[in-house]
């Protein structure tokens, strides 16, 4: 079905476009937000980044997957926007955007108060270990992608996933104990 | 007599412990692991340290974008406008070429010819050289990027 759809636009018909750039969305937004800290940002990197990746899928092999591909130049387009903008990663947009699982409301309100503190310490802690550390711990945490579509997406040999990984978990963990969070 | 040591538990790398974090080691790999798991309580507190801390990362959730707020809309015109621009280029060119063909065809005396001409160059001019600025500032304008 995608694969259809892709050689479609392939061929120049943009109205095939919408079922892939729906079904990326939700997944590339959360990337975007992650690495931009705030929704306006994000949605801007991503509408270009879907309008690049229209823009170059003439010269899209039609052997990869889609996805790791589309991430790519997503998550290049955050960073590029972050150079030249100037733009700050900054956590400060996110407090309304941070969803509370309904699990929490049932614990009762210092419950949620207590995982809301968490989270925003959390993201404090991502904003501190700069964009190449926190776009690998969003990309295998929150997108749950496998070492070797990380490897496709941050053009990197899969061997230095895990390593970058480490690096990033345990600057994340610095960061925490450095804002006097006891961890875990 | 038995000279056969005890084994020790071998070494386990931090990209090996990442891995099998993650789930990404093979059978052979995971015993291994998992053996030096066993001997090394250190090893044992990193493991608890980056199962919670990648539990957490997991917990930040985001509403999904509805269709309302899809940012397809705005894709979709960006598509669209080299379309849109070609096409009103290549009937410009055409209306203005069969213009002048009409124009200095017409048994009109040659004053009105070179004054018209002359009023339609200018014109032409005008425009090139507002555009050409205009392409210069953009290259180097700071508020390109501000949205309206």
């Amino acid at each position: 079905m995608e694969l259809e759809l892709i050689r479609k636009c392939k061929a120049g018909q943009s109205r095939f476009y919408e079922p892939l750039v729906r079904a990326y969305e939700p997944a590339g937004l959360r990337l975007a937000i992650a690495m931009m800290g705030n929704t306006d940002d994000a949605k801007d990197a991503l509408q270009m980044a879907f309008i690049k990746t229209y823009d170059t899928l003439p010269r899209f092999d039609l052997r990869r997957a889609f996805g790791p591909w589309f991430f790519q130049i997503l998550r290049n387009q955050c960073r590029d926007m972050l150079r030249s903008r100037k733009a700050k990663f900054n956590t400060e947009a996110l407090d309304e955007q941070l969803e509370n699982r309904p699990a929490d409301a049932e614990r009762g309100p210092e419950r949620l108060q207590q995982r809301g503190a968490a989270k925003e310490l959390l993201w404090r802690g991502l904003e501190q270990i700069g964009t190449e550390h926190r776009e690998i711990l969003v990309l295998k945490e929150l997108e749950g992608f496998r070492y070797g579509e990380i490897a496709q997406i941050l053009d990197i040999p899969e061997g230095t996933v895990a390593s970058r990984l480490y690096h990033a978990r345990s600057a994340l963990k610095k960061a925490l104990v450095d804002m006097n969070a006891e961890y875990p | 007599m038995d000279t056969q040591r005890p084994e020790r538990p071998a070494q386990v790398t931090s990209e090996a412990l990442m891995r099998y974090l993650d789930g990404e080691l093979g059978p052979e790999e995971r015993e291994h692991v998992e053996r030096g798991l066993a001997a090394s309580t250190e090893l044992q507190r990193d493991l608890a340290m980056y199962r919670a801390m990648k539990s957490d990362i997991q917990g930040l959730h985001f509403h999904p974008a509805s269709d309302r707020n899809s940012v397809w809309d705005q894709v979709n015109a960006r598509l669209n406008r080299p379309i849109g621009w070609v096409l009103l280029i290549v009937g410009t060119v055409i209306w203005m070429t069969y213009g002048t063909y009409v124009f200095a065809t017409s048994p009109v005396s040659p004053w009105e010819k070179m004054g018209t001409g002359a009023i339609a160059i200018g014109v032409l001019m005008l425009l090139a050289s507002v555009i050409w600025e205009r392409l210069r500032e953009l290259e180097t304008d700071p508020y390109r990027d501000v949205q309206r």
